[in-house]
C-alpha cells in the first residue's frame, strides 16, 4: 500500500527564522553624487569606503576624544556565525569597513553576506546571502572589503566575481552583472566607488595569472561602461614592457584589488595596482610589466589611463601598489600620498604623476633601493633556480593592504606598519589556467618580526610610532577628536593620541583585527565600529598567528550614557 | 588507479558506503551522482532524497547543466525528521521534513562551481546528510579576459 507523504511545503528564506525584520527606512534614497561630493561634511555618516573620495579615512567627529577616550565601552555587537560548509572556512575574514547612512549601517562579510543594521541598536534589519561556490578560486582568503550606496541601492561583489545592486531598503536584488572569469582564477574583493552616475570596480586573481582591470558599470541599470585593462595588449602603450614574444602580457595580472580615491576636480580615479604574475620568476616576464605596482590615473568619463607612476618595477617580491592613495594639498599643490608593501613613502603630483619624493616608513628594507627621487634598484630576489633569497618587507610587505589615515588638523599619516621578512626559491612552473603561478616556494618568517602604528609628516619624517611585537594588519582611523583608533592581530582595538602617539585606551576584542574601523554619530552621539574577525592570507601576512581563533563580531564603542 | 567498480567494491568492502560502519556517517563524496533536467524555459528540475536509514542525499552529487533556477522535489523516505538547508542567491532556503514527507524548494545559483548544502538539525550534522550541487558551464562571453584562449589542463 501507497502511504502519501506528508507536505513539507516550500523550503523558505533561512533569514525568515531570525529576528531580522527583513525592511530598513528609506535612508539611502537620497544618497546622491552630490552629497558624496562632500561627503565629509556629513560626519554622522560615513558615505564610502573611505568616508569620502579622498582616502583620508578622516572624521569630524570629535565628542570622544582624548579626554574621554579612556571611558568609551561596547554599545553593541553584531555576531555572524555561518551555518553548513562555506568556501574558504580556514580563511575568511571580517575586512570590510562599514557604511552608515543617517541612522542604518551596511556592512558586507566573507562568502557573500551583506547585513543592514541599525546604527543605534545593533538590530538586524536585513540580510542578503549570495550563494558562493565552494571551489571558487580565493585570492586571497574568503572577504570582502566593503560595499557601496547610492539612489536608494546598495552595491557589493561577490568571491565569485558577481557585482550586485540591492535595494537598500529591505535587501532584494535589483541587477547583477558577472564582473570576472572564475574558471581563469579571478574573484572580487573591493569595495566599489559611485562616481557620478556609475560605479567602479576591479578584480582580485593575482596570484592565478590573469590579466588586471578595472571596470565601470551604470548605477541603475547594471550596463557596462567601460573597462580598463591594467595590463596592455601588444602594440598598446605600455606593451614594450612585456617580452615582445609569448603571452606574458596575458598572465601579467596588476589586479585591482582595493578601492581608489577620485577627484573630481581632475576628473580621475586613482587606482592602486597589484603584483605582476608570475609573483617570482621575472625570467619569464622580462621588462618594467606595467602597469603592474602602479598607481593609473583613470579618466572616469572614458576609462582611458591618463598617467601612471610604478612603485616598483620589474616586481620579483609581490610587492602590490594596491592600497590606498591618499589625496591631499600642499603648498598649494594637489598630491597624493602613497605608502607601498615595497616599504617606501611615496607622495606624487596627482595632476600628472610627477614624483615629489620618496622615503622609507619602515625599518627593515634590504630587497633594494629607492632614492629620493625615485631612482630604482634592485639588490636581493629569487633569480637562480632553487637557490632561497631571503629578504624584507615579505610578501605581505611593510604595509598590507589594510590602510592609512591622514589628518588634516596634525598634518599628519597614521601607517599600519609590518617589519617581516620572507625567503623565497624559484621554482618555474608551466602556466594553467586557475592554477596558482607564483614561481617559486615561498616562506614568511615566523619570528623577529616587529610591527607598529608609524606617525610621518608630509615630507616622510617619522613623528612619532607605536609599536607592537607583531605586524599591524588592521586599517587606521583618525578622527577631529584628535584620536588614531587601530586593531592588532592579538584582539586589542587601541586608541591613540595623534598628536604623541600615546597608547589612550584599549579593548580585548577577543580575535584579531585584519579590517578597517570607522566612525559615525546617531542623535548626537558617536559611535566608532569595528569588524573584528582574524583571518585571509595569515601564512602571507602573521604566520605565526595562523592558528589564531577566527572572529566574526561588528563592535561598536560609544560613551557611557 | 581503482576503476569505477573497483571505487565501489572498495568502498563497500571497507564498510564506506553506508552509516555507522566504518566510519561513524557516510564520508563525504561517497554516494551517487544523478543530472538534472531542464525544460524548455530553461528552468531545471531535480529530486533529492533521503532512503530509509541511510542518512545520506540520493544523489549525493546532483548536477546542473548550467546556472540559474532549479526547482527541487525534497523527499524525506526516512523513519527520523530531518531537514535541509540550501545555498540560493538571495538567502538559504530551509525546509523541515517530517517523516515521510515531501517539499519543494528553488534555488537559484549562479555557477560555474559546486556548492554543498546539508541537514542542519542537531541529530544529522555531521553525519552524512551533506551533498553537493554542481554547476557546469562557463562564466558569460562579456566576463572573460580579453586575452588568447590559455591552457587550462
Amino acid at each position: 500500500m501507497t502511504v502519501e507523504y506528508v507536505d513539507a511545503g516550500e523550503a523558505i528564506d533561512h533569514g525568515a527564522l531570525s529576528a531580522a525584520s527583513g525592511t530598513a527606512p528609506a535612508v539611502a534614497n537620497n544618497v546622491n553624487y552630490k552629497r558624496l561630493l562632500d561627503a565629509r561634511s556629513e560626519p554622522e555618516n560615513w558615505l564610502t569606503y573611505y568616508g569620502d573620495y579622498d582616502g583620508k579615512r578622516y572624521s569630524l567627529l570629535d565628542q570622544i576624544n582624548t579626554e574621554n577616550v579612556k571611558r568609551i565601552g561596547p554599545a553593541w555587537i553584531f555576531q555572524a556565525g555561518s551555518s553548513g560548509q562555506i568556501a574558504g572556512a580556514s580563511t575568511y575574514a571580517f575586512e570590510a569597513c562599514p557604511i552608515v547612512v543617517d541612522g542604518v549601517m551596511y556592512v558586507t562579510g566573507w562568502d557573500g553576506w551583506f547585513w543592514a543594521l541599525d546604527a543605534k541598536t545593533g538590530e538586524q534589519l536585513w540580510r542578503y546571502k549570495h550563494a558562493v561556490p565552494f571551489d571558487v578560486s580565493l585570492c586571497c582568503g574568503n572577504v570582502n572589503r566593503g560595499c557601496a550606496v547610492a539612489n536608494g541601492k546598495v552595491y557589493f561583489v561577490t568571491p565569485n566575481a558577481h557585482l550586485l545592486a540591492l535595494d537598500a531598503t529591505n535587501g532584494k536584488k535589483v541587477w547583477e552583472k558577472t564582473t570576472g572569469d572564475v574558471r581563469a582564477g579571478e574573484s572580487a574583493t573591493l569595495a566599489p566607488l559611485v562616481v557620478k552616475d556609475t560605479l567602479i570596480t576591479g578584480s582580485s586573481g593575482g596570484e592565478f595569472g590573469v590579466r588586471g582591470h578595472i571596470d565601470c558599470w551604470d548605477l541603475e541599470t547594471g550596463e557596462h561602461r567601460w573597462r580598463c585593462y591594467t595590463v596592455p595588449k601588444p602594440g598598446e602603450p605600455g606593451s614594450e614592457t612585456w617580452p615582445a614574444d609569448g603571452e606574458a602580457w596575458a598572465r601579467g595580472g596588476a589586479n585591482h584589488w582595493v578601492t581608489g580615491s577620485y577627484d573630481p576636480e581632475t576628473n580621475l580615479y586613482y587606482a592602486g595596482t597589484g603584483n605582476p604574475a608570475p609573483d617570482f620568476d621575472g625570467e619569464v616576464r622580462e621588462g618594467d610589466n606595467l602597469y603592474t605596482d602602479s598607481v593609473v590615473a583613470v579618466d572616469v568619463d572614458s576609462g582611458r589611463i591618463v598617467w601612471h607612476y610604478q612603485f616598483t618595477p620589474h616586481d620579483l617580491w609581490d610587492y602590490d601598489s594596491t592600497m590606498e592613495m591618499i589625496l591631499f594639498e600642499r603648498d598649494g599643490k594637489k598630491l597624493l600620498a602613497h605608502f607601498d608593501k615595497n616599504g617606501y613613502f611615496f607622495v606624487l603630483d596627482r595632476t600628472n604623476g610627477q614624483l615629489q619624493h620618496v622615503t622609507p616608513f619602515v625599518d627593515r628594507i634590504d630587497w633594494g633601493t629607492i632614492t629620493r627621487d625615485g631612482r630604482v634598484t634592485a639588490r636581493k630576489y629569487p633569480d637562480k633556480e632553487g637557490e632561497p633569497v631571503h629578504f624584507y618587507p615579505g610578501p605581505a610587505g611593510a604595509k598590507e593592504w589594510t590602510h592609512a589615515a591622514y589628518s588634516p588638523r596634525t598634518d599628519m599619516f597614521y601607517v599600519p606598519v609590518a617589519d617581516v621578512g620572507a625567503t623565497a626559491t624559484r621554482r618555474r612552473r608551466e602556466f594553467k589556467e586557475g592554477m596558482p603561478y607564483w614561481g617559486a616556494a615561498v616562506q614568511v618568517d615566523i619570528d623577529n618580526m616587529a610591527g607598529s602604528v608609524s606617525a610621518f609628516d608630509s615630507h616622510g619624517e617619522e613623528k612619532w610610532r607605536w609599536r607592537n611585537p607583531h605586524p599591524m594588519a588592521s586599517s587606521v582611523l583618525a578622527t577631529a577628536g584628535d584620536l588614531v583608533f587601530s586593531g592588532t592581530p592579538t584582539g586589542e582595538f587601541i586608541a591613540l593620541d595623534a598628536r604623541t602617539g600615546d597608547e589612550l585606551w584599549k579593548f580585548q576584542c577577543g580575535s584579531g583585527h585584519h579590517g578597517s574601523a570607522m566612525t559615525y554619530s546617531v542623535d548626537g552621539k558617536q559611535y566608532v565600529a569595528v569588524p573584528v574577525g582574524w583571518g585571509g592570507w595569515l601564512e602571507g601576512i602573521i604566520p605565526g598567528m595562523l592558528g589564531a581563533g577566527h572572529g566574526d563580531a561588528l563592535i561598536v564603542f560609544a560613551l557611557p550614557e | 588507479m581503482a576503476t569505477v567498480q573497483e571505487r565501489a567494491d572498495l568502498l563497500n568492502k571497507l564498510g564506506l558506503d553506508a552509516q555507522n560502519q566504518a566510519a561513524i556517517g557516510r564520508v563525504l563524496g561517497t554516494g551517487s551522482i544523478a543530472r538534472a533536467t531542464e525544460r524548455a524555459d530553461g528552468t531545471m528540475e531535480a529530486t533529492i532524497r533521503i532512503k530509509e536509514d541511510e542518512i545520506a542525499w540520493d544523489p549525493a552529487i546532483l548536477v546542473l547543466p548550467h546556472g540559474g533556477d532549479v526547482e527541487l522535489t525534497i523527499i524525506n523516505d526516512d523513519k527520523n525528521t530531518h531537514a535541509c538547508l540550501l545555498p540560493s542567491n538571495g538567502d538559504k532556503k530551509f525546509i523541515w521534513l517530517l517523516n515521510h514527507s515531501k517539499g519543494r524548494a528553488r534555488l537559484n545559483l549562479d555557477g560555474p562551481g559546486y556548492y554543498w548544502y546539508s541537514s542542519p538539525g542537531g541529530n544529522d550534522e555531521g553525519r552524512g546528510l551533506t551533498a553537493a550541487i554542481v554547476v557546469l558551464g562557463e562564466v558569460p562571453p562579456e566576463a572573460r579576459l580579453d586575452r588568447p584562449d590559455q591552457p587550462r589542463r
